[in-house]
């Protein structure tokens, strides 16, 4: 369940906007700051907490920056049209990333607990297979060499451990 | 001497019983095992982290898993940690919506597929699906149709969870898949099987609630409780390990009868099985069983308590700063219960309730719990679990998830262990072992995940013979 921003700000050619921009609860369960709306890019503030809309959405003024933008958006009034994630400049792409415990902050893994690779991150490299077939093995050293390179030295620093 | 009748008893000719049918050790090994002392013969044969070297009890054994979420793919990931080969089917380029689903709907391991370098899968599929081959197929094209049914053909059984009677309609249930393999098993496994609520879907909060074990999970409302869940989805792991008894029973029988099962495995059935008493304690009174929380409904005093202060005051994660807090206590016979009062200080307490059935009525649980938080009220969880402890009564902390990480005893018996997943990299593993020790057939896990269709190759050309460049021409119009 999440909020949305229905955007009805009025165009320079006299439509009305329409968009229904989708304020998803991951990143805006407690959030404060402003958003662009993915069709007109009309900026709002918006602040939640606990997935509740405290105070917004208030348009401001033209020129105002956007903190954030929307992940997906789409004009219900006009049948299937929609900004999927990763529109440049209209939606931000949806990374789908860890976050350190609900800060807000991506938090991509490349090591485990005890210092030992992970293979955690995006964009990884794709198979070099037939029809998606991978490999039995990740070839760390071939593939993510400066991850192997990072896990060497954490092994000289003694910052591998066995548990 | 040692001596028994001949095979032709009725001669009266003896022979020498030959060493290897008399009782007792056959070899110096065997002699030493016996004069072990029982730990370090069970440390011996068991021999955990080592399992690798031993035989598989299901090796020989193929099946087909066309499973999503927890539930039907744990029936299947327990015959694939016993050595059996399991093919793993999924839709193409999406996978198990399980990868996409949990926790917090946010990956942790990359990459998922090839056309979705920026999409990963969720760490919850771990363990659930583990050791298996990964293809992926799209049924409902009709060019995939004959390596479906040539991997019916090939393979022992099946696991699938669709809604009832859409495999029938695709043609793929077993009254289809029986004619072209009659030894096939093939597994429905799903919220509620035939009967008035057949289109139910099926969730593991739904088998908690609707078999009737959420209203007695969780404090009465007079103290401020309510049916509960557990957070976790044991009931999908459980009915999942339900299923595969049914499967290892339904290979006995072929072996015996030479034909397949099928099987139909109700979700929401499989959990009623643990309702304990309440049933026929409903049908002997007409009584419905209430909720008891954290005490017991026939043991007192037999519970989990909470102290007054947490063991990480300082932490930063709340689930250690505020929840690590809670003893469980078990003194319910009447010396220990004695002994309980007088560390409480509290010995009028055992002179009031010196019978269990006193103890264990409602009334008197009331209070002597009370009694037993209010003098943990200034105490430590580690605190009262020593006090306890040194005076000689059981008491363990409530233990979290990472308090499960450092236990020794854990660690030591493999239950919890770090396993370089060889796709994935580094990461600690709790299936397995966690299912029980074997000493000639132990399981094992060679992989967690692999990803979506990374097995295509492998199964489509090496297994069914399929020309690479057919299975590449599937691969551009999406059928796998």
């Amino acid at each position: 369940m999440c909020d949305i921003i229905w955007c009805k700000k009025v165009k320079e050619d006299g439509t009305v906007c329409n968009t229904v921009n989708y304020l998803d609860p991951f990143n805006f369960w407690n959030w404060e700051g402003t958003i662009a709306c993915a069709e007109c890019g009309t900026v709002y503030y918006i602040h939640m907490i606990q997935g509740w809309m405290y105070r917004g959405p208030e348009e401001q003024p033209p020129g105002t920056k956007p903190d954030i933008l929307p992940v997906y958006a789409d004009k219900p009034l006009e049948g299937y049209v929609r900004y999927r994630p990763g529109v440049e400049g209209r939606t931000r792409p949806y990374l789908c990333l860890p976050r350190d415990i609900y800060l807000g902050v991506p938090d991509p893994r490349r090591f485990s607990i005890r210092g030992y690779p992970v293979r955690g991150w995006p964009n990884q490299p794709p198979s070099t297979g037939i029809a998606g077939s991978a490999g039995f093995k990740w070839e760390i050293e071939k593939l993510s060499p400066e991850v192997w390179q990072e896990f060497l030295e954490k092994k000289k620093k003694g910052e591998v451990r066995d548990w | 001497m040692l001596i028994k009748q001949g095979k032709k008893g009725l001669d009266k000719k003896f022979e020498r019983i030959p060493l290897e049918d008399q009782p007792g050790p056959k070899s110096q090994e065997e002699m030493d095992e016996m004069k072990m002392p029982y730990e370090e013969y069970c440390r011996k044969v068991f021999d955990v982290g080592n399992e690798f070297v031993k035989p598989t009890a299901l090796k020989g054994i193929r099946w087909l898993s066309t499973t999503m979420y927890i539930f039907t793919p744990h029936s299947v990931t327990n015959l694939a940690e016993l050595g059996a080969e399991v093919i793993k089917i999924e839709m193409p380029r999406m996978g198990d919506p399980m990868r996409h689903t949990s926790p917090f709907n946010e990956a942790y391991v990359y990459p998922l597929h090839d056309t979705r370098p920026m999409t990963g899968t969720g760490v919850a599929c771990f363990n659930a699906n583990v050791n298996e081959y990964y293809i992926s197929m799209d049924y409902h094209r009709e060019e995939i149709k004959e390596a479906f049914y040539t991997l019916v053909r090939m393979s022992d059984g099946l696991t699938q969870c669709y809604r009832p009677g859409t495999f029938d309609r695709w043609k793929q249930s077993y009254r289809y898949l029986q004619e072209i393999n009659p030894r096939f098993i093939s597994v429905w496994g799903g919220g509620f099987g035939y009967g008035p609520k057949i289109w139910g879907g099926s969730y593991d909060i739904l088998g908690q609630a609707h078999a009737g074990l959420a209203s007695i999970t969780g404090f009465h409302e007079d103290f401020g409780g309510h049916p509960t869940k557990s957070t976790n989805w044991n009931i999908d792991w459980y009915s999942g390990t339900q299923i595969t008894v049914a499967i290892l029973a339904a290979l006995l029988w072929r072996r015996k009868t030479g034909l397949g099962t099928k099987i139909e495995f109700s979700q929401v059935q499989a959990s009623t099985r643990c309702l304990e008493y309440g049933v026929p304690l409903y049908g002997r009174f007409g009584i419905v069983r209430q909720r008891w929380g954290n005490w017991d409904t026939q043991l007192c005093v037999h519970g989990i308590i909470i102290c007054g202060k947490s063991d990480y005051p300082n932490d930063k994660n709340p689930q250690l700063r505020d929840e690590a807090r809670y003893v469980m206590v078990s003194a319910f016979n009447d010396p220990d219960f004695k002994e309980l009062c007088n560390v409480i200080k509290r010995p009028d307490l055992y002179e009031k309730y010196k019978t269990h059935k006193q103890r264990v009525e409602a009334e008197a649980q009331v209070e002597i719990y009370h009694e037993l938080e209010k003098w943990a009220a200034d105490k430590s969880r580690s605190e009262v679990t020593r006090i306890l402890k040194d005076a000689g009564l059981l008491a363990m902390p409530v233990y979290n998830d990472k308090e499960v990480y450092e236990s020794p005893h854990f660690r030591q018996r493999g239950t919890v262990r770090w396993q370089a997943d060889p796709w994935y990299g580094d990461a600690v593993v709790h299936s397995t072992y966690s299912a029980g020790l074997m000493s000639k057939t132990p399981r094992r896990k060679f992989w967690d995940l692999r990803p979506v269709g990374g097995d295509n190759v492998k199964i489509y050309h090496e297994l069914l013979g399929i020309p690479l460049s057919t299975i590449k021409e599937w691969y551009e119009k999406t059928i796998i």
